[in-house]
């Protein structure tokens, strides 16, 4: 197992989500679950904890939490990964899953 | 219905949205919560925030219900100490309540890596499924995915007053590599998908009483299905349970010795075999002519 904890820079999320917190994905052979909640501090920044079952790919996750946090406005969100050995591509697309039930609702 | 996915292809989550009244569903214990499996991390396993079972309230057709699904690819929705105790605190609330519970299932029994906790939790749900029995407190359980009802899960199914199921679903105690493993391939072929659904596969549950319903595999009927029997109760008698044992002597007299799950559909009252098995749900049930 490893586990990390990084802030990334991002704009600030809407001020009106659908829901307090949405969830994308389910921990399975090579898939991931994404929470995504509200209320992360500070409102500027997309805080993230992953846990992953895969140790050594530390670099390839900041990358691609950092491209969705340059991307979407998620400021003021916290992120929390269980991940079991997801491809970098899945990890995007969760993130857009939930951000997507996130502002529109629909978990 | 074409075009609309099927229930079995939903997730867990998804599939208390489609059956419940829309927006009524109110989760317990929901992910934000993180109550998870201590074994599983002690283990160095990652485990899961709702720990592969998601459970609430809601209302169906207006009923107010407790209402639990299985989260299936989360370890095959195996029993853990953490999803045992909300699968038993649910029944116990719906007993408390006097609610109906409705347990969406998908779980090939208790989970290996907390063994004795999850049999343990198994053991209170049942007691706690009983005790709803017991006050006429309707419980259902809906068995519509090919990882089904097994192991601990399959028993904990039929203890429920009612199951409904599709011809996706399976139900058994022991898996089919199980019992190919000890009985070897010649008596049962785990591989042999044919063979495993008509032995343990919905539309052979029915026939052999062990489903009260047969339904198409969509959230509509499965909730049509649910809805049948949200106002009944099954007592447990001694009489009741002297009959039933009565059957399952009865049956095994009568297809014990059969090598061919077609000779049990024959005994149960299907005359062509193949229109049977190309029906799904109403129109098997029609087929079909439920023997006695």
């Amino acid at each position: 197992m490893e586990k990390f904890t990084k802030a990334f820079p991002s704009k600030p999320l809407p001020s009106k989500t659908a829901s307090p917190w949405a969830l994308a994905g389910v921990v399975g052979s090579g898939n991931l679950e994404v929470l995504l909640e509200r209320g992360g501090r500070p409102a500027t920044a997309m805080e993230c904890h992953v846990e992953t079952s895969i140790p050594g790919y530390k670099a390839a996750w900041l990358a691609a939490l950092a491209d969705f946090a340059h991307h979407y406005p998620a400021g003021g969100t916290k992120v929390t990964i269980n991940d079991q050995g997801a491809p970098p591509v899945l990890v995007t697309l969760r993130l857009r899953q939930a951000y997507d039930h996130l502002i529109k609702g629909d978990k | 219905m074409t075009g609309a996915i099927l229930f079995h292809e939903l997730t867990a989550r998804q599939r208390i949205a489609a059956i419940a009244d829309k927006g009524s569903f109110d989760e317990l214990l929901p992910p934000p919560e993180r109550i998870t499996s201590p074994y599983l991390a002690q283990l160095g396993i990652p485990v899961s925030f709702d720990d592969g079972i998601v459970i609430g309230h809601a209302r169906i057709g207006g009923k107010k219900v407790y209402l639990a699904a299985q989260v299936g690819p989360f370890v095959g929705g195996a029993v853990g100490e953490i999803h045992g105790a909300k699968l038993t605190g649910l029944f116990k609330a719906a007993a408390r309540d006097k609610i109906p519970c409705v347990l969406i299932v998908e779980s090939g029994g208790v989970r290996l890596h907390e063994g004795s906790s999850g049999e343990i939790a198994i053991a209170e749900t049942m007691r706690a499924i009983f005790e709803c029995r017991a006050l006429k407190v309707p419980t259902i359980a809906v068995i519509a995915t090919d990882i089904g009802a097994y192991g601990g899960i399959g028993i904990l199914s039929t203890c429920c007053d009612f199951r409904v199921m599709t011809e996706h679903g399976r139900l058994g105690i022991s898996g089919p590599i199980v019992i190919e493993k000890w009985m070897g391939k010649k008596a049962y072929d785990s591989a042999n998908r044919a063979l495993v659904w008509k032995t343990s596969g919905g539309k052979t549950k029915y026939l052999l009483g062990d489903a009260d319903a047969l339904v198409h595999d969509t959230a509509d009927a499965v909730r049509d299905g649910i809805s049948r029997f949200l106002g009944k109760s099954s007592a447990v008698s001694l009489t009741a349970v002297k009959a039933r044992q009565k059957e399952l002597e009865k049956r095994l007299k009568k297809f014990g010795a059969a090598t061919d799950p077609d000779a049990v559909w024959n005994g149960m009252g299907v005359r062509n075999i193949e229109a049977a098995s190309l029906a799904s749900g109403p129109e098997f049930v029609a087929l079909a002519k439920r023997g006695k």
